[in-house]
């Protein structure tokens, strides 16, 4: 029996994926003369098809006044960030310094599948820059799959990449870049080393407590204030993309576009937002000074962490959030070899009703009284005290073992017997 | 006082004590061997020579040194290797060597387990920490840390890993393996005789997208191969890795003297012909042993067993030799728990293990003085492999294999000839299997797209690529098929489950449920139904939900005293037959069928009594696969017999066929299904229907037609050699129910296998 007669019986046993199969024929591919389907479309949209030998790409390009908002935002605040950025001394993962604003491209793509793997393809590829006082979106599209050699030559020719800033793309975006380059080196220009951004992870470190998730969109919408309409969600990308590999019509591929242009462009925006952030910029309105002073304080830029700590707690609504703020205030202030500073701050948050913080604002006070104002009273006041904390309420935390707290308690009882007697015998 | 006694003693007493010397129905010796030496090879690294001189080791055994020029010499090879010959050395000696030779040079060793991967890693490691060598070697796995996989992929010299890994952690993403791949030179496929059956079939594959990478970035590796001792290992070989292979089969290792004993427990019941449980046999034969601090290791098949005989041992010799003298070993130790139970097997501190067959497997636990096997392992090979376990270089050793009072057991026990002087078991796989052939050819278009023409190992590809692009799972440009599909095909293909969906044992006694096992949807229909009781490692649970849509069957524990039996209606249909090989007696045939399976009706049953105290319908919808069988049906008119009288005695042909087939077929009972109909649909003959359990089949029932006559005539034997009145478990069972079935079922037998014709009968009753 022939195979493909077995094949079909055993249709059951073979999940290709899905269920019943479209009864859609299978378009003819092979085409001796290029003859680019609906391309009066693609034309009307923008993109101009680029050729080699007899495969081709689809590029389509926008520009932008500068002068022009999106969100909060006009893109011309982006030279003026990068300006500052290069005015300051703020040592920084996401600092422009020694950048140009033409230097950096934000970028993002459209893929097949979201599972990674060799077989998962790129489809678009998606960049806004400034060039010649505009913005500019530029947008690499493959027609099909076979036509890579195209699709990312013109990518990686055309342009100077210097600074990649992307959403995830460290993870995402660019191991996928690398990977389809992979498949077909050999055809293509070396991969140059880039520069990276990558917004999400600032992202995620700002507002992962506020937001539901961390997407592009919703940060887009919570904090940058840019709403999406008409906006065809992200994860119909592949579907679209078969459909249009399968019927040519690029209408539906035009929305995945128009989806990618908005999230290059919010990238820019995003940009904008998290430096004036950075750099304690006036017109960035923002209540993130806690979580920013956290971001400085795993950085050790200990100046900057304590600034917005103080901002942070001015920030804070409740009397019990501003002393957890107060109480990471004091910690920074410990670090930065400030203790008395510390210690007068740690006097307030014993009074702290969350109770990890308050025990340890007393033993951190113990360790003060003990060694830096050696007053064995206080310290030992303060060592119970948080002792009782731990015990009372059950905390098990490394920082705060019952046993060293014992340990502290009866060094410092020794200590003051010893100094009871010391006065004794003179 | 107590004595101790030698293992001379204990033998001895086996051969004159009245509570054994019945039982023993044969007594092999196998004599003590010599070492076959050969120097080292002229081009071998210095450093690598003084680390083998500094453990011992001043010349190789002549197998390593065949296998080192044979690699050397750019051959693949493939090494028969019994336990403990040093086997490793065979691999890696080229290896390292070919490294320290350029430093690119890249290796991958697969081990068909986790476990197993982790041995042969810290052996390795030894070996090149003694040489002082710079040869970096990783185990890649599910359990390796995110942190280093990417120095594996880039710097790892010696990349160990698993079939599972290849298939669905490394090969989707060999984009980023370019170092691996550029410069890979050897694949070592370890425990070759383990890629059988399904398994086999789909590691072919895996093997094939692997050498269609290497092709893409440019390197030709060469295969090693090591095997126990099975009939074809170098068919095998090739088949798995479609390529020549170099066989070598000369062992140089010496071994001790070993005497093989078959032993049958006494029988209880003269007229049902049962008897006694070889379990209650090995824990007298095993506690004489430990008692006398003799080492001793015994197999047992299943998970329940081992820890029946090991509670039963460490009860008995606990007081004697301290509680941790006897220990488990089965799957799902952890591999902290396995060293020291090997380290304390080396240093003596364990006098006994209780394994399952996880221990068959190279792992390397030292040699003990003694072995038992619990019942016939299922194999020769395994058999062969657990003997291995016993018998040290030098010194006696002592092996014995009780049976139980399964057909295979007492087919094997009554049958010594069959075991010693027969080939051992032929491993099949059948790699273009449609159903495997196009998982991994999905696969293979994810990693790279097909170009027309291309090759795929030896299967017909072109079509299969076309009804992928059809089912819009693959889209054809020009001249190519690109993969144009969101999913990760990996990750739904399993190369080890015999279909592609089973169902989860969901464990819900808990406030916190947990997975406690998976079985196949077929058996999951009777086995898995709402208010089944499932047993699992001894303990009763009663199924409360079985969700078929998701594949989930959610269990909780009890204790009742009854089990469930379900009712499996089957239909059997011959969709077309390819192969005719049909005689005057019987027609025999070969060919696709489709089977239905439709679970009706359980019943509840009292241990003890057997009484059937309730039942209850089974609502699960039909299930059906096509697959291959043989077809068996009697041309001969039995007029004269009643319908019932030919149902028994089918029945009873079925029986006996069930337990030898797996013998011959090399394969788990599970894998092929015997069904006998009175009256097939397609023919309206009497038919005993033999078929692959697995969507398309695996070849085993192609074996089957191929070889019906001695398979027939064997399992005549068997029947013959009963020594039960009128049909028991061991033969035909005892479903029939009648009084002549036995003679019935070798009536009916006799006729599939044309005896009539040869004239081996002189009459017919």
């Amino acid at each position: 029996m022939s195979i493909k007669h077995k094949l079909n019986r055993m249709k059951a046993h073979l999940n290709t994926g899905k269920g019943d199969s479209k009864q859609q024929p299978v378009t003819s591919v092979s085409q001796p003369k290029i003859e680019i389907p609906h391309y009066k479309k693609w034309e009307e949209y923008g993109a101009k098809a680029i050729f080699m030998e007899d495969e081709y790409c689809l590029i389509r390009e926008v520009s932008y006044p500068l002068t022009h908002r999106h969100g909060k935002y006009s893109f011309d605040m982006l030279l003026d960030i990068i300006r500052i950025w290069n005015e300051s001394d703020v040592a920084h993962p996401l600092s422009a310094k020694g950048f140009q604003a033409d230097n950096m491209f934000f970028f993002d793509t459209e893929t097949t599948g979201l599972g990674g793997g060799a077989g998962t393809s790129i489809f678009l590829l998606g960049l806004a820059f400034i060039e010649n006082g505009a913005v500019k979106v530029r947008q690499h599209f493959l027609p099909r799959p076979g036509y890579e050699v195209p699709f990312y030559k013109s990518f990686l020719e055309k342009v100077n990449y210097e600074t990649l800033v992307t959403y995830n793309g460290k993870s995402f975006d660019w191991p996928q870049v690398v990977s389809q380059h992979t498949l077909h080196r050999g055809q293509l220009p070396k991969l140059p080393s880039f520069g990276h951004f990558d917004l999400y992870h600032a992202a995620r470190r700002l507002w992962k407590n506020k937001l539901e998730r961390v997407k592009l969109a919703v940060v887009e919408e919570e904090v940058l204030g840019f709403k999406r309409e008409d906006d065809i969600p992200g994860y119909l990308a592949p579907m679209i993309y078969f459909d249009f590999v399968d019927r040519n019509d690029p209408e539906a591929i035009f929305k995945i576009m128009k989806h990618n242009e908005l999230d290059v462009l919010s990238l820019i925006t995003l940009y904008i937002h998290l430096s004036a952030l950075l750099l304690n910029q006036e017109f960035a309105e923002h209540e993130d000074s806690y979580e920013l002073a956290r971001w400085f304080s795993a950085l050790k830029d200990r100046g900057r962490a304590i600034q917005s700590f103080e901002k942070g707690v001015l920030e804070t609504k409740k009397e019990d959030e501003g002393l957890i703020v107060k109480f990471h205030l004091a910690n920074e202030h410990k670090k930065n070899r400030n203790v008395h500073t510390a210690a007068k701050i740690w006097l307030e948050t014993v009074d702290l009703q969350q109770a990890d913080l308050k025990a340890m604002s007393h033993l951190e006070l113990a360790k003060y009284f003990e060694h830096t104002v050696k007053d064995v009273e206080a310290a030992l006041y303060h060592a119970r005290a948080a002792l009782f904390a731990v015990v009372e309420n059950n905390i098990q935390k490394a920082s705060l073992k019952e046993n060293d707290l014992h340990k502290r308690i009866s060094r410092l009882e020794g200590k003051r017997l010893k100094a009871v007697n010391g006065q004794e015998n003179r | 006082m107590f004595r101790k006694k030698s293992l001379a003693d204990i033998m001895n007493d086996l051969l004159t004590d009245e509570q054994y010397k019945d039982q023993i129905s044969f007594w092999h010796t196998i004599n003590e061997k010599e070492a076959a030496y050969a120097p080292f090879p002229d081009d071998l690294h210095e450093q690598l020579r003084i680390a083998l001189e500094a453990r011992g080791i001043s010349s190789l055994y002549s197998h390593q040194s065949e296998a080192y020029r044979a690699i050397r010499g750019g051959r693949n090879i493939v090494a028969v290797t019994p336990t403990a010959s040093g086997k490793t050395l065979c691999y890696n000696l080229p290896i390292i060597q070919t490294i320290l030779e350029d430093a690119d040079a890249r290796a991958l060793y697969l081990f068909p387990t986790k476990a197993l991967s982790y041995d042969q890693k810290s052996e390795l490691e030894e070996l090149i920490h003694a040489a002082d060598l710079k040869i970096n070697s990783y185990t890649y796995d599910g359990d390796t840390p995110t942190s280093i996989r990417q120095k594996i992929r880039k710097a790892g010299h010696i990349v160990i890993t698993n079939p599972d890994m290849l298939h669905s952690g490394i090969l989707p993403h060999h984009t980023k393996w370019v170092s691996l791949f550029e410069n890979l030179k050897y694949v070592v496929i370890d425990e070759l005789h383990t890629y059988k059956g399904v398994f086999g079939s789909h590691t072919a594959n895996v093997i094939r997208r692997l050498k269609r990478i290497c092709r893409f970035y440019g390197s030709d590796p060469l295969f090693i191969c090591t095997s126990a001792t099975i009939a074809n290992p170098q068919e095998l070989a090739e088949a798995l890795t479609e390529t020549d292979m170099v066989l070598i089969d000369k062992n140089g290792a010496p071994s001790g003297k070993k005497h093989f004993v078959f032993y049958n427990p006494p029988i209880v019941n003269k007229p049902l012909n049962i008897r006694r449980s070889a379990v209650l046999e090995v824990r007298k034969i095993a506690s004489d042993l430990l008692r006398n601090k003799i080492q001793t290791i015994v197999f047992a098949r299943s998970r329940v067993r081992v820890e029946i005989l090991l509670t039963y041992l460490q009860e008995l010799v606990a007081k004697q030799l301290g509680p941790k003298a006897i220990s488990g070993y089965r799957g799902g130790y952890l591999p902290t728990q396995r060293r020291e139970i090997e380290k304390g097997l080396r240093d003596g501190t364990i006098y006994g293990v209780v394994s399952t067959n996880a221990l068959e497997l190279g792992v390397d636990i030292g040699q003990l003085q003694a072995c038992i096997m619990t019942g016939y392992p299922g194999s020769i090979a395994s058999a062969w492999q657990q003997a291995g376990r016993a018998g040290r270089r030098h010194g006696e050793a002592l092996i014995i294999m009780v049976a139980s009072s399964s057909p295979i057991d007492q087919f094997v026990i009554q049958h010594p000839d069959y075991f010693f002087n027969r080939n051992p078991e032929t491993a099949r796989i059948n790699p273009d299997n449609l159903v495997i052939l196009v998982d991994h050819l999905k696969c293979a278009a994810f990693e790279i797209p097909f170009k027309e023409g291309e090759q795929f190992g030896a299967a017909e590809i072109t079509e299969i690529l076309d009804y992928l692009a059809e089912e819009h799972v693959l889209h054809k440009n020009k001249d190519m098929w690109h993969w144009m599909n969101d999913a990760f095909p990996a990750h739904e293909i399993s190369l080890r489950s015999a279909s592609q969906e089973n169902v989860v044992i969901i464990d819900r006694t808990n406030p916190k449920p947990r997975v406690i096992g998976e079985t196949d949807r077929f058996s999951a229909m009777t086995l898995l139904h709402d208010e089944a009781i499932y047993l699992h490692q001894g303990i009763q649970y009663q199924v409360e939900y079985l969700d078929w849509e998701e594949k989930k069957a959610y269990v909780r524990e009890v204790k009742v005293d009854y089990y469930t039996d379900a009712n499996l209606a089957v239909q059997v249909d011959v969709l077309e037959i390819d192969e005719d090989k049909s005689n005057r007696q019987a027609t025999v045939t070969y060919g696709d069928v489709s089977v239905r399976a439709m679970a009706t009706i359980f019943k509840k049953i009292k241990f003890d009594t057997h009484e059937n105290i309730g039942s209850g319908p089974i609502h699960l919808p039909e299930e059906e696969i096509h697959t291959n069988a043989c077809m068996l049906s009697l041309n001969k008119d039995l007029a004269d017999w009643k319908e019932e009288r030919l149902e028994e005695g089918l029945m009873g042909a079925s029986h006996a066929l069930r337990g030898i087939i797996p013998v011959y077929v090399m394969c788990d009972p599970g894998d092929i299904h015997v069904y006998p109909q009175v009256k097939a649909t397609h023919n309206d003959l009497p038919t005993i229907f033999v078929y692959d359990h697995y969507p398309g089949g695996i070849g085993l029932s192609k074996y089957m037609y191929e070889n019906s006559e001695t398979i027939i005539e064997a399992t005549i034997d068997a029947i013959d050699a009963c020594p039960c009145d009128s049909g028991c478990p061991s033969c035909v069972g005892t479903e029939g129910g009648g009084n002549s079935t036995k003679e019935d079922a070798v009536k009916i037998l006799s006729i599939l296998a044309d005896r009539y014709a040869k004239g081996v009968m002189k009459h017919v009753h």
